[in-house]
C-alpha cells in the first residue's frame, strides 16, 4: 500500500512537485537527469538493439535452415554473426540490466531521490547511444566487423582485415566502455552513499548486492578490454606491433587481455539477473529469501572468482599443462557460490507459498535453463572435453543457455514484474503466461539441438554446411525454434505495449512486494518519495510500522527535504545520516559531451588526427563547462 | 531529526566550508567516485605494464639488437620531481580544509608549476627517444611508447584539472570546490604513485 498523503502534508507534496518538475517535450528528455527517465531511455534504446540483434540472429538461422543456402553470402554472414554477438552483449544485455533496470530501480530500492551523479548518469546514456550508432554505421555501410565477437588476431589485424570493420568494432567498444565504466562507478557510489538512513549494508536488498558486485566487476574488467582494443588500434592505425609475431609481438596477448575481461563479463551479464530473481522470488512465494547473508556473499564471490578463470577459454591454444590445470580447477570452484544461490532460490520457492504468476514463471524457467547451461559449462572445465569441443556448436549451445536462459529470462520476468510500477498499469496475465511458454519452447528448440550438432562436430561461425553430413534435420529444427522464439518475444512486446494503454490500473503495490519501490505511487513521482523512508530490514515493505512512520513523518514535515532538489546522504556501512545533498537538475552538457566524444572517435576512425584532437579539446571544454555551475547555484 | 543534518552544499564561504568539512562523518560521494576512477585507471596502467613483461619474456633480446638500453638518470630525477609535487598539493588540501582559500591557491599553483615542468621535460625526453627508435619498428618500441605515453596523458589530464581548479578557487571556497581540491589531489597522488612502476618498467633493461 502506498503512503497516503495526510491533508496537512498536501502543501509539502505540492512544493516537492514544483521543485522536481521535469521538463516537457523533446528538450525535457534531452536535458533530463532523472534516473527514471534515463532508465526508460536505456530501456527503449537497448530494446531497439535487441530487435536488431534478433533480426541478425534470424538471418543467420535462415541461412542455416538447410545445406548450401544462399540467403546471405559468407562475408555478410560473418558480419551478421559478429555484430549479433557484439549487439547482444554490449548493446543489449549490459545496458538493459545495468542501464535500464539498475538506473530505474536502484535509487527507488534504497530510498534515494536520484543517482549519486545525475549528470554523469545522463552522459553514460548519451555516450551509450552514440557508441551503438557508431558500431551500426559500420554494419549499414557494409563495413561491419567480421572477426567474431572476440575478434582474435591475427585475423583482426590490418593484414587480414584491411577494411575499417575492425576499427568500428574496436573504437566502438572503447567508446561504449566509457559509458559503462561511468555507469558502474555511479551505481557503486549511489549504493554506498545514498541509502536511506537506517539501511545499513546488511539491510540492503539482495538486488542491490548483485548490482554492487556487477559494478565492481565492470570497474576492473573493462580496462583489460580497453587496453586490448587500444593496442589493436595502435597496430592497425599507426603500424605498431603488439600482436605481430614477426616483430616481437604476440597474438596470444590479445586472447589473454580479451578473456581477462571476457570471463568476468559473463558474470556481469548474469549477476543482474540473479538480482532480479532474488527480488521476484520473495514477493511471489510470500517469504524471505533463504540464507540471505550467504546469497549476498555468493553474489560478490561469483564476481570475484570470475576474474581468475579466463584461460579456460584458451585450453585449445597450447598453454602449459600447469596453467590449464590451474584454470580448470578455478573454473570448478566457481560452481560453489553459484550452487549456493541456486539452492537458496529453489529452497525459498519450495518452502514458501508460490503464486505461479508470469514473473515467477520466468524465474523458474531461468533456474531450469541456468542449471542446464551451468552443467554444460562445468563440462568445459574437463580439459580434454574442452579441447575436443572448442569452436563447435556445443559452445554456442552452452553460452546461449547461460546468456539467453540465465540472463535474458530474468530480464523478461523483471519487465513483467516492474511493468505495473513503471507504467501504473497491469499487463495481461494470460498472454504473459503464453509468451513465457512460447519463448521457453522456442529457446529450447533453438539451442538444445546445438549440443548434439556440436558433439557431431559442426563448427560454429561457418556460413553453411554440406548436405551429406547429417546435420540438416537438426538445423531445420533450430531455425523453426528461432522463429518460435521470436514469436514469444513479440508476444511479450505486444502484451506490454497494449497493456500500456489498456491495462487495468495497478495501484502502488499490486504484488504485496517486499522492497521499497512498492511504497511509492505507480509511476513514481520525479522525487520518488515525499519523505525519505524509514528502514529497519531488507524487506522494507513488509515492515508495517516503518511505513506508518513514513506517514507520520510526512504529516510532521520530518525527513521531507523540501528546500530544494535534495536527497539524504549517509555513511557507507551503517547508513547514518551524514548530510543533505543538493542534487543537480536539467542540463544540456551530457548530450553535448557525448556528441563531442562521437567526433573524437569518428575522426580517429577516419584518421583525421587534427580534427580528432579538436573534438577531444571540445570534449574537455564541455566537461569543464558542465562542472562550472555548482549544484547549489542551479 | 533532519533538522540537525548539514545541508553541505549551502557552504559557499571559506569559513562555512571549513565548518562543514570538520563535521563530516564519512567521505563524500565525489571522493569515493574518484577512488573508483583511480581503481579503473590503475587497472589500465597495470594491464600496460603486464603487456610489457608478457612481451619481454617471450623473446631473448630485450631491447632488440640495435636499440640502446634506456639511460637511468633523467627519468628517475623527473619522477622524483613529480612525487615531490604531491607535498605542496597535500599542503594545499589542508589549507583548503581549514578555509584558507588564498594559501590553498598558492600551494596548488606551485604544485601545478612543478607538474607542468615535469610534463614539458618528459615530452622532451619522449621526442628524444622517438629519434632513437620508433614504435612502428619493433614490439619493444610499441610497448615502450604506449606505456610511457599513456602515463604522460594522465599527467596532461591532471593539468587540465589543475587549471579548472585554480580558476574556480579565485572566487574563494565552497563545499563543491573543496571537494574538487580533494579529488584532484587524490588523482595526483595516484599519478605520482603509478609513475614509480611505470618508470621502473621503462628502465627495466638497464636496472
Amino acid at each position: 500500500m502506498a503512503i497516503a498523503i495526510p491533508p496537512e502534508a498536501r502543501s509539502r507534496v505540492e512544493r516537492l512537485e514544483s521543485i522536481w518538475k521535469e521538463g516537457s517535450g523533446i528538450v525535457g528528455w534531452l536535458t533530463t537527469v532523472d534516473h527514471k527517465r534515463i532508465g526508460i531511455l536505456y530501456f527503449f534504446t537497448s530494446l531497439a538493439f535487441f530487435a536488431a540483434g534478433g533480426v541478425e540472429a534470424l538471418l543467420i538461422r535462415t541461412q542455416l535452415i538447410g545445406p548450401n543456402q544462399g540467403v546471405v553470402g559468407p562475408q555478410t554472414f560473418d558480419q551478421l554473426m559478429t555484430v549479433h554477438g557484439v549487439t547482444m552483449i554490449f548493446l543489449f544485455v549490459v545496458p538493459m540490466s545495468v542501464g535500464a533496470f539498475g538506473n530505474y530501480l536502484l535509487p527507488l530500492m534504497i530510498g534515494a531521490r536520484d543517482m549519486a551523479f545525475p549528470r554523469m548518469n545522463a552522459v553514460s546514456y548519451w555516450i551509450y547511444l552514440c557508441s551503438g550508432i557508431f558500431i551500426y554505421v559500420g554494419l549499414f555501410t557494409g563495413n561491419g566487423p567480421s572477426a567474431g565477437w572476440f575478434n582474435y588476431v591475427p585475423l583482426a589485424s590490418r593484414a587480414y582485415s584491411p577494411g575499417p570493420g575492425i576499427d568500428f568494432y574496436a573504437l566502438g567498444l572503447m567508446f561504449t566502455g566509457i559509458s559503462t565504466t561511468a555507469a558502474a562507478i555511479n551505481i557503486i557510489v549511489t549504493i554506498f552513499k545514498l541509502r536511506a538512513p537506517g539501511m545499513s549494508i546488511n539491510r540492503m536488498p539482495l538486488f542491490c548486492f548483485a548490482f554492487l558486485a556487477v559494478s565492481f566487476a565492470l570497474v576492473f574488467a573493462l580496462p583489460p578490454l580497453n587496453i586490448a582494443l587500444f593496442l589493436l588500434e595502435l597496430d592497425r592505425l599507426l603500424g605498431f606491433h603488439f600482436y605481430d609475431v614477426g616483430l616481437g609481438g604476440n597474438a596470444i596477448l590479445w586472447q589473454n587481455l580479451f578473456w581477462i575481461f571476457g570471463h568476468p563479463e559473463v558474470y556481469i551479464i548474469i549477476l543482474p539477473a540473479f538480482g532480479i530473481a532474488t527480488s521476484i522470488i520473495p514477493t511471489f512465494t510470500r517469504r524471505r529469501m533463504v540464507a540471505f547473508p550467504l546469497v549476498a556473499l555468493a553474489e560478490i564471490l561469483v564476481a570475484f572468482i570470475g576474474f581468475g578463470v579466463w584461460a579456460h577459454h584458451m585450453f585449445a591454444v597450447g598453454l602449459s599443462s600447469v596453467t590449464t590445470i590451474y584454470f580448470a580447477a578455478a573454473s570448478l570452484v566457481i560452481v560453489i557460490p553459484s550452487g549456493i544461490q541456486l539452492f537458496a532460490w529453489i529452497t525459498t520457492i519450495v518452502t514458501g507459498t508460490p503464486r505461479f504468476q508470469t514473473p515467477l514463471l520466468w524465474i523458474i524457467g531461468f533456474i531450469v535453463l541456468f542449471i542446464l547451461g551451468g552443467l554444460s559449462g562445468v563440462m568445459f572445465a574437463a580439459i580434454p572435453f574442452d579441447q575436443q569441443l572448442t569452436d563447435t556448436y556445443f559452445v554456442v549451445a552452452h553460452f546461449h543457455y547461460v546468456i539467453f536462459g540465465a540472463a535474458v529470462f530474468p530480464l523478461l520476468g523483471g519487465m513483467y514484474y516492474w511493468f505495473p510500477k513503471v507504467t501504473g498499469r497491469m499487463y495481461h496475465e494470460g498472454w504473459g503466461k503464453t509468451s513465457f511458454w512460447l519463448t521457453f519452447a522456442g529457446m529450447n528448440l533453438t539451442f538444445f539441438p546445438m549440443h548434439i550438432l556440436g558433439l557431431a562436430g559442426m563448427p560454429r561461425r561457418d556460413y553453411t554446411y554440406g548436405g551429406d553430413l547429417g546435420w540438416t534435420a537438426l538445423n531445420a529444427i533450430e531455425t523453426i525454434g528461432a522463429y518460435l522464439l521470436a514469436a514469444g518475444l513479440l508476444t511479450v512486446a505486444a502484451n506490454l505495449a497494449v497493456s500500456l494503454f489498456r491495462g487495468a490500473p495497478a495501484g502502488a503495490d499490486p504484488w504485496q512486494g517486499d522492497t521499497l519501490e512498492w511504497s511509492t505511487s505507480s509511476p513514481p513521482p520525479p522525487y520518488n518519495y515525499a519523505v525519505i523512508p524509514t528502514v529497519t530490514s531488507p524487506y522494507a515493505m513488509w515492515d508495517r510500522e516503518d511505513r506508518d512512520a513514513d506517514v507520520r513523518n510526512l504529516a510532521e514535515g520530518e525527513k521531507t527535504l523540501e528546500q530544494g532538489h535534495e536527497t539524504a546522504s549517509t555513511s557507507v556501512v551503517d547508513a547514518e545520516w551524514d548530510e543533505i545533498l543538493e542534487m543537480p537538475s536539467r542540463s544540456w552538457w551530457p548530450p553535448v559531451v557525448a556528441v563531442a566524444l562521437s567526433g573524437v572517435f569518428a575522426f580517429i576512425l577516419l584518421q583525421r588526427w587534427l580534427a580528432a584532437g579538436i573534438f577531444l579539446l571540445l570534449t574537455f571544454a564541455a566537461i569543464g563547462g558542465w562542472h562550472w555551475k555548482e549544484p547549489q547555484e542551479a | 531529526m533532519s533538522g540537525s543534518v548539514t545541508r553541505s552544499m549551502e557552504a559557499t564561504t571559506n569559513r562555512a566550508t571549513a565548518v562543514v568539512e570538520s563535521s563530516r562523518r564519512s567521505m563524500p560521494s565525489g571522493w569515493i567516485g574518484m577512488i573508483l576512477l583511480i581503481a579503473t585507471e590503475a587497472t589500465l596502467l597495470g594491464c600496460l605494464i603486464a603487456t610489457y613483461f608478457y612481451l619481454r619474456f617471450k623473446v631473448v633480446d630485450w631491447p632488440p639488437p640495435g636499440i640502446e638500453k634506456p639511460s637511468l638518470t633523467l627519468p628517475l630525477v623527473f619522477t622524483g620531481m613529480l612525487i615531490a609535487s604531491c607535498a605542496p598539493f597535500f599542503a594545499g588540501v589542508q589549507a583548503a580544509k581549514a578555509g584558507l582559500a588564498r594559501a590553498a591557491w598558492l600551494l596548488i599553483a606551485s604544485a601545478t608549476a612543478i607538474q607542468a615542468t615535469y610534463l614539458g621535460l618528459q615530452i622532451h625526453l619522449f621526442i628524444d627517444d622517438l629519434n632513437k627508435f620508433a614504435p612502428d619498428e619493433t614490439a619493444y618500441g610499441s610497448v615502450y611508447f604506449a606505456m610511457v605515453g599513456a602515463h604522460h596523458a594522465h599527467v596532461a589530464v591532471g593539468l587540465a584539472f589543475d587549471a579548472w581548479l585554480l580558476a574556480k578557487l579565485l572566487g574563494g571556497l565552497t563545499n563543491y570546490r573543496l571537494l574538487g581540491v580533494r579529488v584532484v589531489a587524490l588523482y595526483w597522488y595516484f599519478v605520482a604513485a603509478t609513475a614509480i612502476p611505470v618508470v621502473l618498467t621503462q628502465l627495466y633493461p638497464s636496472l
